[in-house]
């Protein structure tokens, strides 16, 4: 059984706190074998207590996006972005992923942070606008009303409009000048720039909305990778990663983002077949699945597929030790869904 | 995007930003790629301003706007596509200058055209629509924050480039801002007294959408007079530079 079923309940698991260290000696190195790490590092990822570790994260993260958008004149347009970025059902993914490829290299979340939380600003950005009635035109988004239903159409733009400077300027004015030298600021920014843009996510939902069956799967790849591909190359750029790292940071994270909507579109087939599915949503989303463009079972070899490639691409990380056991965790997360957050939504 | 970008426009705002650059004793060069960002996002919020749930536009730079061209949807994404790059041209394209003084220029644009910028002015101005109690000063928030804040990064960011001292840049920044003032208060009184076509956009929206304007609040001719004072006051704030 590749997945799962759909629980309510965490899955009881021994609780095994994960630590962050800084960058490991050669003296910290567990013994191993001369092969591969990886069913070293399985056995420990399957022992690491995940759901903790994300969502202590999740804590400090809405912590510091709550004092990033402070309510000023005019307040219209705060309540309108934190209405987006503070909302209750958000996992946090992108700002989460930064943190993991940061620390997996021995950076410090300090250093992170500030472009952990831009991640999110951006990333709510795109979905305040992915929602628009003229885009997806989906009513709820983290299991609330989309900002448009609540703001009207005019302010949920300026509000994405707002969010997306928002983030970029986080990044220079919080991001500790000791810990992140300035040019690898620039090339976070330049990331994450590129990762929106026209060669990014406002591809990937255009082709998501026009583009026809052949571009299919590029749109998936757009649309939901680049977040996740971008989160994990900026976390590896705030710890100073080689180039190579920084090329298998974004193969990781491209493979884990899709992973993660192809097993959503996959959930979403077997709530239809149960008969639990939110009608209203159902009628109103304009993009296409996996599941309906591929079949199930196409559906779940596609998935099984990602989830190797990423934790492939995790290897490379080897001389790092357990550090890479959050990134390697998620693989198996996205894929299975072991635990749900409190108020549990997509994004 | 390019159909916007590309469609002519006074580029008012890479002009000021070069200005700026070499008045403090920096090179076109170095200010170009910023130049070219500060259009980008000037067009880009020209094409969501113009978007039918905003002023609603249908002609803008002499041609139809972006969204009766290419739809809305696209409309939204070529505006959210021209920010990004205009972030990443800055960071990536820009040479012969300090990383600090690349990411100093970031964080003023970010400033700039967000929540406490040009947005706070859309916002302030949407929800002044219909109301008659606006008073100059507020009107002059919508302005300074819709019009002139982006012409101060443009300067601000030129003067940046261009190795400008704090001191140049401030006087930059107090000269943009009254000069931006000016053109706002100008754009108002052509809205009431030109027709479209002589102007490229469309024009009569401000009294269908009973926005509060300078001619609204103080008559075209007290308009004139004001735009008048803010010249000179520009003026004297350029030869202070």
């Amino acid at each position: 059984m590749v997945f799962s079923a759909l629980s309510l309940s965490p899955l009881p698991c021994p609780r095994l706190r994960y630590h962050p260290r800084t960058r490991p000696s050669a003296a910290q190195f567990s013994v191993r074998c001369s092969g591969s790490v990886s069913p070293t590092i399985q056995s420990k990822s399957a022992l690491f207590d995940l759901k903790t570790y994300w969502t202590t994260l999740i804590g400090e993260i809405n912590q510091k996006l709550e004092e990033a958008i402070a309510v000023q004149y005019p307040q219209q347009i705060y309540e309108a972005m934190r209405y987006s970025v503070l909302a209750k059902g958000a996992k946090r993914a992108p700002p989460v992923m930064c943190v993991a490829a940061c620390e997996l290299l021995g950076g410090s979340r300090v250093a992170a942070f500030p472009t952990a939380c831009a991640l999110e600003m951006v990333h709510a950005a795109s979905l305040i606008h992915d929602d628009l009635p003229c885009m997806d035109d989906d009513p709820s988004r983290r299991g609330q009303p989309s900002n448009h239903t609540v703001y009207g159409i005019d302010m949920a733009i300026l509000a994405g409009d707002a969010l997306f400077p928002l983030g970029f300027r986080h990044i220079v004015s919080h991001t500790p000048p000791d810990l992140v030298p300035e040019h690898r600021i620039l090339r976070v920014i330049a990331e994450i720039a590129r990762a929106v843009g026209s060669t990014g996510m406002a591809a990937g939902q255009f082709l998501d909305l026009e583009g026809g069956p052949e571009s299919f799967r590029f749109a998936q790849e757009k649309k939901f990778g680049e977040m996740a591909e971008c989160s994990a190359v900026c976390g590896g750029l705030i710890a100073g990663a080689e180039d190579e790292e920084i090329q298998r940071l974004r193969r990781y994270g491209k493979a884990v983002g899709v992973l993660y909507q192809v097993v959503d579109d996959i959930l979403e087939e077997k709530r239809k077949e149960r008969g639990v599915t939110e009608p209203e949503k159902n009628k109103a989303k304009r993009g296409k699945s996996y599941v309906q463009v591929y079949g199930i079972e196409k559906a779940l070899e596609v998935a099984e597929e990602l989830r190797a490639k990423a934790k492939r691409e995790l290897d490379g990380f080897e001389k790092y030790g357990d550090t890479v056991i959050p990134l390697y965790s998620f693989v198996d997360y996205a894929a299975d869904r072991g635990f749900i957050f409190g108020g549990e939504s997509s994004s | 995007m390019r159909y916007s970008l590309l469609a002519g426009g006074k580029r008012v705002c890479p002009i000021f930003c070069i200005a700026a650059c070499e008045l403090v004793g920096g090179t076109l060069p170095v200010a170009m790629p910023s130049a070219c960002a500060l259009e980008m996002i000037h067009t880009m919020s020209l094409i969501h301003d113009d978007l039918p749930c905003m002023d609603d536009g249908d002609l803008r730079r002499g041609k139809p706007t972006n969204h009766k061209v290419y739809g809305e949807a696209v409309a939204v994404l070529a505006g959210d596509a021209l920010l990004a790059l205009a972030f990443e041209h800055i960071a990536a394209e820009t040479k012969g200058v300090n990383p600090s003084q690349i990411v100093r220029p970031i964080r003023e644009l970010g400033r700039s055209i967000g929540a406490e910028g040009i947005v706070a002015g859309q916002v302030a101005d949407i929800c002044s629509e219909g109301m008659s109690n606006i008073s100059l000063k507020e009107l002059e928030f919508i302005h300074l924050h819709k019009t002139a804040c982006l012409l101060e990064a443009s300067v601000v960011l030129g003067a940046i480039m261009g190795g400008g001292t704090n001191e140049e840049i401030e006087k930059l920044r107090s000269f943009a801002r009254s000069t931006g003032l000016l053109f706002q208060v100008m754009d108002d009184i052509l809205d009431v007294t030109k027709s479209s076509l002589e102007l490229g956009k469309t024009t009569g929206k401000d009294v269908l959408a009973h926005k509060v304007t300078y001619p609204k609040l103080l008559g075209v001719e007290k308009s004139r007079e004001f735009a008048t004072c803010v010249e000179v006051g520009s003026i004297r704030k350029c030869f202070h530079l």
